[in-house]
């Protein structure tokens, strides 16, 4: 599960999830969230894969972050679903959406960029914890 | 993390001026300085602004102060306020997050002839026009695209390269600051990431607290320097607020992520990741220094297309050529930038590196790099408030060269959080109640107007009045919108 928390100028965003592959995969539905409004109504159509590597695990979830942005700006494309596996140095990952549609999707914020200032990805005595803010 | 309060030091350090003395945090090289009245002050220490200028002070080779404007609020890395100058001789850095991922932010100031009543009646409609043409929101693309060659040429020139292709006027260049084109920028150290970014978005706005607003001059306070900048009370203007889009997005993304290990490899100890830093003289800074200064450029371009777009929308509407409208640019000036320049610090001359994080250049009259038609006055400062209240127009003063590099404030600050004013505006109808005080606004989206409510911000005559008092800085005039477009 994630959530938004505050930030005066900017968005936080706080994952909570029982493992790592979760973690990542509820942070990104959660960084599509701040973009698109609806994101329930976005229908899984094409697919997309991404395969990153990363010694560090806030590094890796800022660079997945970071890649989603790019594909949405670059390529339009409104992810939904997304399946990730983790290995120890890499991150592979599978995402459902559908290309940005203007009369179906309600557009809410420009994210600029993924920040480093208080980057979190811990692990808890319920799981696994990430806090990430980005730039609105 | 949350919005915790700060509860450290902040003692008097002048007028308007409060130190946290460098004893706070071992590791602070300087004292922090924030400019501010006790009423602002109170606003100032609700969040975590102050720690970041105390983290800003831990920068190598920062000269004199951790600096910070009244509109100082929390940001990533450095406040949102922030300004440090570092002095390469003295192994100073360069911070990508001392100039913010939207690299070259800033403002542009274009007059008319026309008067209120000439534009009340079409006000809807221009409004409507103004939000057809101009693309708003998330990463919308726009009218104007550019090849890879073209994007290069467009970041290594700036604006000019837009007069031949009909798109600026020599005027246009001599009223933007730098003329609208930093030297040593090398956009071949621009990503191809950056340049797909930055393809088709030269010429938008952009979202967030970016605007395009049509105002009135409501009060003047210095007739002689309204004079110069050909202002006058009732007249209409247009304010533009929008940066290098994704361009320089990526630019500083790139750049933040080249840096990693870097500030270790130099031996420098930061409190927070996002102040990722480089020496001044090492490859890696030089590298960021040449892209970052692309992309101002960049930047500079897009402010120079959505005027355009804007005075398209004037034509189109009022049916009379803008250069008939004399829909002429007053002064464009950069508010998220790193630029090398000369100061006097502790009585010595340095060149510094100013890193201006959400803060406005503001040299003094007779300063050699203010454009000559305002030597005499000082150079403009524009001002941002917010879409219900009002914007101002300064002058720089001598005091912001002995005190704050060369440097006032940028906007109002925000007050409340993104997620604070969407609470506040659960069943009101933002646009309905800036109606009913006389602004007609067009945005993409509900929350976009619940976010940048007018309440969301500090009230920016108060910011004004402290820069004015310091001597930072001096009241030119007060423009209330009448009409705004937003992502």
């Amino acid at each position: 599960m994630f959530e938004v928390f505050e930030h005066t100028a900017d968005l936080g965003l706080r994952v909570l999830a029982e493992d790592e592959p979760t973690l990542f995969a509820d942070a990104a539905r959660g960084l599509f969230s701040i973009m698109v409004a609806n994101l329930d109504a976005v229908r899984p159509v094409c697919k997309k894969a991404f395969a990153l590597q990363g010694s560090r695990r806030d590094e890796l979830l800022f660079d997945w972050l970071s890649e989603l942005l790019y594909v949405f700006e670059t390529e339009r494309l409104v992810l939904s679903q997304f399946r990730v596996a983790l290995g120890a140095e890499d991150l592979q990952a599978e995402a459902w959406g559908e290309p940005l549609d203007a009369t179906r999707h309600q557009l809410e914020h420009e994210v600029k960029a993924i920040t480093y200032h208080g980057l979190v990805v811990e692990q808890t005595a319920q799981g696994w914890r990430a806090e990430v803010i980005v730039d609105i | 993390m949350g919005m915790e309060r700060f509860t450290g030091p902040l003692e008097p350090a002048g007028e308007c001026c409060w130190r946290i003395p460098k004893s706070y945090k071992p590791g602070m090289r300087v004292d922090g300085l924030i400019y501010a009245n006790e009423a602002l002050l109170e606003q100032i220490r609700d969040d975590q602004a102050p720690e970041q200028v105390a983290n800003v002070a831990f920068l190598p080779g920062i000269q004199y102060a951790s600096l910070a404007m009244p509109d100082i609020h929390w940001g990533y890395g450095f406040c949102i306020g922030g300004v440090a100058a570092t002095d390469p001789e003295e192994g100073g850095v360069i911070s990508p997050g001392g100039v913010g991922y939207d690299i070259n932010c800033g403002v542009r100031l274009v007059r008319s002839n026309l008067q209120e009543s000439d534009v009340k009646p079409h006000i809807t409609r221009l409004v409507e026009e103004l939000f057809r043409r101009i693309p708003t929101g998330a990463g919308q693309g726009g009218k104007y695209t550019f090849n890879d060659r073209e994007l290069k040429q467009l970041m290594a020139e700036g604006p000019r390269w837009l007069i031949a292709r009909g798109l600026a006027t020599p005027g246009d260049i001599d009223h933007t600051e730098a003329q609208g084109c930093l030297e040593g920028a090398e956009p071949d150290y621009v990503s191809p990431r950056a340049l797909e970014r930055g393809r088709d978005q030269c010429g938008t706005l952009g979202s967030g607290n970016h605007f395009l607003e049509v105002q009135v001059v409501d009060e003047i306070f210095d007739e002689a320097a309204a004079r110069a900048m050909h202002l006058a009370r009732g007249m209409v203007c247009v304010m533009i607020h929008s940066g290098s889009r994704g361009l320089g997005y990526q630019v500083c993304d790139d750049a933040l992520r080249a840096l990693r290990g870097v500030p270790e490899k130099y031996g420098i100890v930061l409190p927070d990741r996002q102040l990722a830093c480089a020496p001044v003289n090492s490859p890696e800074g030089q590298r960021y220094l040449g892209a970052m200064r692309a992309a101002a450029n960049y930047a500079w371009c897009n402010r120079q297309l959505l005027m355009w777009q804007a005075r398209e929308a004037f034509e189109a509407v009022l049916g009379t050529p803008w250069q008939q409208l004399q829909m002429n640019l007053v002064y464009d000036v950069a508010h998220n930038i790193a630029k090398f320049e000369e100061h006097e610090v502790e009585g010595r001359r340095r060149r510094v590196w100013v890193h201006r994080k959400g803060a406005t250049r503001a040299f003094p009259p007779g300063h050699p790099e203010v454009p000559s038609m305002y030597r005499d006055i000082g150079q403009p400062v524009i001002i941002p408030g917010d879409m219900g209240r009002a914007s101002w127009v300064l002058v720089g003063q001598s005091g912001s060269m002995a005190q704050t590099f060369g440097t006032a404030c940028h906007g109002a600050g925000r007050v409340l959080s993104r997620t604070a004013a969407v609470k506040q505006a659960q069943g009101r109808r933002i646009d309905q109640e800036l109606l009913n005080r006389g602004v007609v606004a067009r945005a993409r989206s509900w929350k976009g107007l619940a976010e940048e409510q007018p309440d969301a911000y500090k009230d920016v005559d108060l910011v004004v009045e402290v820069v004015h008092t310091a001597g930072l800085a001096a009241k030119v005039a007060r423009m209330r919108p009448i009409g705004v477009i937003k992502g």
